[in-house]
């Protein structure tokens, strides 16, 4: 076992490794570099052009640069950008990353649990007429053409309605006498949503074991609604309630996208759990706890959908692996600056050292999670185990 | 001898086809994403006949380069700068109404014009109207045609990037399954890296050295899918179909590995295979609309382009008003899509026993 994983490591690395190359030389493959537009300026002398090329190093044949950056990327330096020039490509990320891993975030968790939701029931309903619409409802709002879904969203509700922004990430008028950075409020937000998840996760334990379902929905639901109560007094406290004002207008600003990604999102996570619950339902042990005489609810809930969840949990967490990819459209529709946005401005504006950080952050984020499902799997079934080691 | 056991093999199969399809039929939504699938291949069919009959004028008709002058009688008003609402219009942007025309944006072309004169205006984009059933958009081309063009390209590029991608990933992932050893190891690690770039990002830089026709897109697309995820999904169901006594038998009775591989193995994980291949279909129509969209296709016409032109020029966010440029693209796309998932499911139903009916 120790043998497979160490050997899965070290290819993991050469993969790593193949990928940096391969994608500086995509990189490199495009025409043009990102200081052109230096030639289109009539006021800067001719020598301005060839200067700036030179002090970035992009006069250096391709194997030198690529050499230097590989390197250096090992050492730890990314470089910095070349359109925001005193930043570096790190902290670009950890600017724009928090942004981009709440919004989905909160998408996935809403979408994750009213998709499973769905499915569960539909599994149960199967061959009814309520089955069937809802089926083809979750179909369509799953391949639903996304960039025109959002476009129309943003009409109805931002502009038609007028009851939520049309896109941004705040109001900018709010924010002129601000006493706080937008980064340091949103992070509070962040710890905030932490520490309220983190509460009701180790309540949901604590009611794992009770056996009446509907004392656990309402304990559950109770619980749910004490912690809301307690927070309104947690932003009441010292700093937090200067900065309550600035927090809502950063989540009046989340509520659009959110609702987009999850409807388009969930029907995902609905159709998967509708599949696997269905084949779940013709094992032998649910026929058992049918004969037992269990009630419908507790056999849906607590035998079917428990096995069900298995493999709906797996694709979840390879959903998370494709969240920054996937943020790209939702961020240039709804203006939202996260790592979606800032992926696509560098590779469109070629600012090499800030795509490379972000094509490879994603690409760790893959390999890491491969890895792991890889792992598990080999631990789990055996079969496999050994036909990896060939 | 060889004769009569061919007939009686193709009878058999041709028993077994109708079976199955007996069991596709009793999904209603197999059935449902049939009759999509077939309406839009229909809308594809039936541009080409009507140009070649022509029934319709190409000049007036043609998805990119037609041209239909739509002209309505105009009440020349002049809106001013007054205080809103007036015992005519409510805000100022009721003003000029249907079938008025301001006499600002005509005055310079006719000259001498008055206030409550009649003169005859085009309109673009025009609405829905017996000639053009949806209407035109705002370069006096018919919306109807273009959405036949658009399902043209769609059934295209899904079907032949699905094919490749599915070509790709099935002969991997049985010989990953197959052989084994450094073979596999070298192909998950393949898939690893195809799965590590970022799709759009990639398809960005793509399209920056390189024009994309449509067919170019779908043969990236295809061996971007059959390289990625789809070969480690197939490698899994070739494992199961490995161990299976039936392979065991083939081997001790003395078959070839190519032999076990093509005539054993491969029949086996075909039908997944081709359920797949349905499914990527969706995957491939959304791509290409992203893209067409986002202008990074060098493309005369699609659905994507459609809904690209249409927020270009603002309609979208004037909503409802202007429906047959803002739905009938979009719908489409969703439709499509969807069809081919639906179809997908169904195949589901017939390939996967324990998915049928208790």
């Amino acid at each position: 076992m120790l043998r497979y994983i160490v050997n899965r490591f070290i290819q993991m690395v050469v993969v790593f490794f193949l990928f940096l190359i391969i994608s500086y030389l995509l990189f490199d493959a495009i025409p043009g570099n990102a200081f052109q537009n230096l030639l289109l300026n009539p006021s800067l002398p001719p020598y301005a052009y060839e200067e700036t090329i030179a002090l970035y190093g992009l006069d250096q044949p391709l194997s030198v640069r690529l050499q230097k950056y590989i390197v250096n990327f090992f050492k730890g330096d990314l470089g910095y950008s070349y359109i925001q020039f005193p930043k570096t490509a790190i902290e670009l990320i950890a600017e724009r990353l928090p942004r981009t891993l709440m919004l989905f975030s909160v998408v996935n968790i809403l979408a994750f649990y009213t998709g499973f939701f769905v499915g569960k029931i539909l599994a149960w309903r199967r061959g009814s007429k309520s089955e069937t619409w809802i089926t083809i409802t979750s179909v369509f709002s799953y391949t639903v053409f996304y960039p025109w879904f959002a476009l129309l969203m943003l009409w109805f509700f931002g502009l038609r309605m007028g009851w939520v922004p049309i896109g941004k990430f705040l109001t900018p008028s709010k924010w002129y006498d601000s006493p706080f950075d937008s980064d340091v409020v949103f992070l509070e937000m962040i710890k905030y949503m932490v520490i309220f998840s983190v509460l009701y996760f180790v309540i949901t334990l604590l009611t794992k074991e009770i056996e009446s379902l509907n004392l656990r929905r309402n304990i559950r639901l109770g619980s749910f609604f004490a912690l809301l109560f307690i927070s309104n007094f947690y932003w009441n406290t010292g700093q937090l309630s200067e900065m309550r004002f600035y927090a809502g207008d950063i989540a009046y600003h989340t509520i659009l996208p959110v609702l987009t990604v999850t409807i388009v999102a969930f029907a995902g996570t609905a159709l998967l759990t509708r599949t696997t619950m269905m084949e779940v339902l013709k094992d032998d042990y649910i026929l058992t706890a049918r004969a037992k005489g269990l009630s419908q609810k507790r056999i849906r809930d607590r035998h079917a959908a428990r096995t069900a969840l298995l493999p709906v949990v797996t694709s979840f967490i390879f959903t998370i692996v494709t969240i920054i990819d996937g943020s790209v459209l939702t961020e240039t529709i709804f203006s939202w600056p996260g790592m979606g946005q800032l992926i696509l401005e560098s590779v469109l504006r070629e600012d090499i050292p800030v795509a490379m950080a972000s094509f490879s952050f994603i690409g760790v984020f893959a390999l890491i999670a491969h890895f792991l499902a890889d792992v598990s799997y080999a631990f789990l079934d055996p079969r496999i185990r050994i036909k990896s080691q060939g | 001898m060889d004769t009569v056991n061919n007939s009686e093999n193709n009878s058999l199969k041709y028993e077994s086809l109708k079976r199955n399809f007996n069991l596709f039929k009793q999904s209603k939504i197999g059935v449902l994403g049939l009759v999509i699938v077939a309406f839009f291949g229909l809308l594809a069919l039936l541009q080409p006949f009507l140009f070649l009959t022509n029934i319709w004028d190409e000049a007036t008709y043609h998805p990119v380069v037609g041209y239909d002058s739509q002209k309505i009688q105009a009440t020349v008003v002049s809106c001013k700068d007054i205080d809103y609402p007036t015992p005519e219009y409510k805000t100022p942007n009721d003003c000029p109404g249907p079938e008025e025309v301001n006499i600002v944006a005509v005055a310079p072309y006719n000259p001498g014009i008055q206030e409550g004169d009649v003169i005859e205006q085009f309109i673009q984009p025009a609405p829905p109207s017996s000639k053009h059933i949806l209407g035109t958009d705002s370069l006096g081309r018919d919306v109807f045609s273009q959405l036949m063009e658009g399902s043209q390209v769609a059934f295209v590029l899904g079907l032949l990037s699905a094919i490749v991608g599915v070509g790709i990933s099935t002969l991997l992932g049985t010989i990953a399954a197959y052989f084994g050893g450094a073979i596999d190891a070298y192909l998950m690690r393949q898939s690893d890296l195809v799965l590590m770039l970022p799709t759009l990002p990639l398809l960005f830089i793509i399209s920056a050295f390189a024009e994309l026709q449509v067919w170019h897109l779908a043969l990236v697309l295809g061996i971007f899918g059959g390289l990625g995820g789809s070969v480690i999904t197939i490698k899994s169901q070739a494992l199961q179909v490995k161990v299976k006594p039936f392979v065991d038998s083939a081997r001790i009775t003395g078959g070839s590995r190519m032999k076990i591989l093509i005539s054993h193995i491969l029949p086996n994980v075909a039908p997944l295979a081709l359920l797949y291949m349905v499914f990527s279909v969706t995957g491939a129509i959304a791509s290409e609309s992203i893209l067409s969209f986002l202008g990074l296709l060098n493309i005369d016409m699609s659905w994507g382009l459609m809904i690209s032109v249409a927020q270009a020029d603002g309609y979208i966010n004037q909503g409802m008003e202007y429906w047959w440029l803002v739905l009938p693209a979009g719908l489409a796309v969703t439709l499509l899509a969807g069809g081919f998932y639906l179809v997908g499911r169904g195949l589901d139903d017939v390939f996967n026993p324990r998915l049928r009916k208790r």
